[in-house]
């Protein structure tokens, strides 16, 4: 195995890696009814906005 | 003149007989419950006048005006209302005009819990969440319909350097305990304690929304009064005097344009104002109930000192809720008791039932409010609609509503099918030139294939859709914004009776074709819960638009005419599914009785360009920030299952089918063989339930996969139209596409959309769910090919 593809192999590995921690965290955190902003769930996503207009 | 005198001498007439056209003034809400209470809270109280104005394309519902609203009622619940056309026997409704009391209120600190808060209140569509965007520049969704927020919204706004947070209620006609969402405004204000309430009201509907406000002024709560809308009252003509009105109801009032911001400043000062002066002790001003219940409320809320005037209201009322409140108090018992004999007494003096005598109170004491401070325009004839209805002579005619409604849908699809083409090809070309680009620069390797084949293949193959889906929220805002919605539901009630579904279950309907976790939600507006357990578990077979993307790519492959009406017939199917389920459960393990409905239909209003951008920006911001997360994550994942384990010197196809990915596939072939597809297809299905999509991103890896590396570079809608099978034959044809689409409009919904039905429903009927709506799925889509193939 060469250098290139040995490295080539450990970042695809390491992107592989995080994509399967991505969904995993993402399913769970759907499944317990924490949806993110703007993801259309109709959850309170502006809570977290604690800057509003000025007047 | 009392009721039973009344009877007497009047043969009794009901609402449900009246012809269209027809005038009458309302004796009495017959019957009891909830729904009467509603009727009554809506402005049916003796001696309000009701014009019929149509019977709906099928007969049923009605619609009737009264207080200036538009309301929509069955003949069924039309006929518990009993009327008289004799005009002067309730001229002394205003009488019941008593001013207002005042109640001695302790000042309070409004920074003890470090936070000042605000709480929007009103009515369903009168503006709250224009307001709420306009202060806190939030793009919350708005509709010109009742039932749009569903839940509470926080934000923050500053004023003269105090930051205060603003809370977003669901919109409701009273403080009862009709609907779930009045049930949630009541507690969401008894245990928030918010340090002001902003109550809303449609300065051209004062009647009926100041009927809110007079509750809302028992709760001892400082208040100030919005007239939102106050462009469109000074364009009618009419002149209210907001000095007296104030005086007179003994709160604030402050007049404002939500949409353009007139007049927001001025009530977020009047607010703080009123804030301030609650640190002191105040005199907070009440509705005059008259002598005998106001000696009523003194007593008993000397016997219960914690509770305030609108809970201790609630007790003579004889509120569920309210008595509740009194479980742990010593005297609870003697509190009951004693409201009991008051209830009995009022009832004896008045002559009638105590829901009626305290929504006529509160109708006459708004009434003599505004009999003081409103001068109608002099030159509108009375009984003349307000401006806004004149598009129903076309919309909701007997004749024309229901071609009308198909045609509308059926240009939606037509149009977001037809010019949303033109850029899908040109992102098409766009994501093949950088595909191509990629492949050349990068040297052959492992990276080079996740890049080509597992990312650009499949986000771009679900990213070329992008224009589409803005163009369907396009259409989508336009309905809502307009009004529309209500009259379709207005249309449509009556079939939706038919298959045991509520009218109002037509507004989650149409937000489920957008997205199913937002319409699972708004069925909240639903009285009844098996109505709203029906609604739930039918809402998934609304196809939402993550399904849009495999649907525009099967379509434009395989169907070369009729392209529109081949995506409509799709989610008509998917309206047909859900009309046998709904008939079933209704009959079966969800049956009750029939619900009453009871929807006001909105003034038409001029949809505006900025709205719809908003609306169909954030809804291609989700879209994208999906792509750049869950699809792309679970594109890197479908390629790495697609990929691994390598085998030297086997063909792209060989080493795609002895991967991973291809051994799950193959073992669930056997399944979906029947349906015609493959196992790349079966592969698809099982992905999506992350996110549709991702059915198009899996195909969109594994057909790239399978593309020789010399092969020229092709969209995935080539790949399809070309993937033949190992004997030759090719894998799509027209029937094989229409029965995939046929599964991925049917089985199982996404993981958000099951987690709502959880949070909704319950696990029970989650598992049901996914049971029920993938043996549906499978089933038609068997029948289908099955049929299909034999003809």
């Amino acid at each position: 195995m060469t250098k290139s593809t040995l490295l080539q192999t450990i970042v695809v590995f390491g992107i592989l890696a995080i994509a399967l921690l991505y969904v995993l965290w993402r399913v769970v955190k759907t499944a317990r009814g924490k949806g993110d902003c703007g993801c259309g769930c109709g959850k309170n996503c502006q809570c977290k906005k604690k800057t509003g207009k000025e007047f | 003149m009392s009721t039973d005198q009344h009877k007497k001498d009047n043969k009794e007439r009901l609402l449900d007989n009246e012809p269209v056209g027809m005038t009458v003034q309302v004796v009495r809400v017959m019957g009891n419950g909830a729904f009467r209470q509603r009727l009554l809270e809506m402005g049916f109280v003796r001696g309000a006048k009701v014009t019929v104005l149509k019977n709906a394309p099928l007969q049923d519902p009605v619609e009737y005006m009264i207080l200036g609203s538009h309301i929509s009622l069955r003949h069924s619940e039309a006929a518990q209302v009993e009327v008289t056309d004799k005009d002067a026997e309730f001229c002394d409704m205003e009488d019941a005009f008593n001013g207002i009391v005042e109640t001695t209120v302790a000042g309070v600190d409004p920074m003890a819990d470090n936070v000042l808060r605000v709480v929007l209140i009103g009515n369903p569509n009168c503006g709250k969440t224009s307001l709420f965007n306009n202060v806190t520049g939030a793009k919350e969704k708005v509709g010109n319909y009742g039932g749009v927020t569903v839940d509470s919204k926080e934000g923050w706004f500053s004023i003269g350097g105090r930051k205060v947070q603003l809370v977003d209620l669901p919109g409701t006609y009273s403080l009862t305990e009709y609907s779930p969402e009045e049930m949630y405004v009541r507690t969401y204000i008894r245990d928030n304690h918010p340090d002001a309430i902003l109550n809303i009201v449609d300065a051209g509907n004062l009647e009926r929304n100041l009927y809110l406000t007079t509750q809302i002024m028992d709760m001892n709560i400082p208040m100030v009064v919005a007239l939102n809308m106050w462009d469109e009252l000074e364009k009618s003509g009419d002149h209210l005097d907001i000095e007296m009105m104030s005086r007179l109801l003994g709160a604030r009032m402050v007049p404002m344009t939500a949409h353009n911001g007139h007049g927001v400043k001025e009530v977020l000062q009047a607010v703080m104002d009123a804030i301030d002066e609650s640190e002191h002790q105040t005199q907070h001003h009440n509705v005059n109930y008259g002598p005998l219940i106001e000696d009523c409320l003194n007593e008993l809320g000397t016997m219960c000192p914690d509770l305030d005037r609108y809970t201790v209201l609630k007790i003579i009322e004889n509120d569920q809720h309210a008595i509740d409140l009194l479980n742990g108090q010593d005297n609870a018992d003697e509190v009951k008791s004693h409201a009991a004999e008051m209830r009995q007494r009022i009832e004896r003096d008045y002559n009638d039932d105590i829901a009626s005598i305290i929504s006529d109170l509160k109708y006459g004491f708004v009434r003599g409010a505004l009999a003081e401070a409103l001068t109608p325009n002099p030159e509108r004839a009375t009984g003349d609609t307000k401006p806004g209805y004149s598009l129903d002579r076309l919309l909701t005619n007997r004749w024309l509503a229901l071609p009308i409604l198909l045609v509308l849908m059926w240009l939606m699809f037509e149009v977001t099918f037809t010019l949303g083409a033109y850029p899908q090809e040109w992102i098409e070309s766009g994501i093949a030139w950088f595909g191509d680009w990629i492949g050349n620069v990068m040297p052959e390797g492992i990276l080079k294939d996740l890049i080509v084949d597992g990312i650009i293949g499949g986000v771009g193959g679900v990213l070329v859709f992008l224009p589409q889906i803005l163009i369907l929220f396009f259409f989508i805002s336009l309905l809502e914004d307009s009004g529309y919605m209500a009259r379709a539901a207005f249309i449509v009630d009556r079939i939706m009776h038919r298959v045991g579904l509520h009218g109002k279950s037509f507004i989650p309907y149409l937000i489920g074709f957008g997205c199913g976790v937002p319409a699972i939600m708004a069925t909240r507006t639903l009285e009844n819960r098996r109505d709203r357990l029906v609604t739930i578990l039918t809402i998934p077979f609304m196809s939402c638009s993550a399904r849009l993307p495999a649907y525009l790519l099967l379509v434009a492959a395989f169907f070369t005419a009729n392209q529109g009406l081949i995506l409509m017939s799709i989610y008509l199917v998917g309206i047909l599914v859900a009309a046998i389920t709904a008939i079933v459960m209704s009959k079966t393990i969800l049956k009750h009785d029939k619900t009453q409905f009871v929807m006001e239909l909105p003034p038409y209003r001029k949809p505006t360009a900025r709205n719809a951008t908003i609306h169909m920006w954030s809804k291609g911001k989700q879209y994208l920030q999906k792509m750049a997360t869950i699809i792309l994550a679970a594109s890197i994942i479908v390629w790495a299952l697609g990929y691994f384990p390598r085998h030297d010197g086997q063909t792209p196809q060989e080493q795609i089918e002895n991967s991973y990915m291809g051994k799950m596939g193959k073992a669930i072939e056997p399944v979906v063989e029947p349906l015609g597809f493959n196992w790349q297809m079966g592969v698809s299905v099982l992905t999506g339930a992350a996110a549709k999509e991702i059915v198009v991103s899996t195909m969109g890896v594994l057909y790239t996969g399978e593309t020789d590396a010399d092969e020229e570079s092709t969209t995935l809608k080539e790949k399809l139209q070309t993937a033949t099978k190992p004997n030759g034959e090719h894998v799509f044809n027209p029937i094989v596409a229409y029965s995939f689409m046929l599964f991925i409009l049917l089985y199982f919904p996404c993981i958000a959309a099951l987690a709502a039905i959880k949070r909704e429903a319950g696990w029970k009927w989650v598992a049901f769910e996914v049971i029920y709506t993938t043996g549906v799925a499978w089933l038609i889509s068997f029948i289908f090919y099955q049929i299909a193939t034999r003809l």
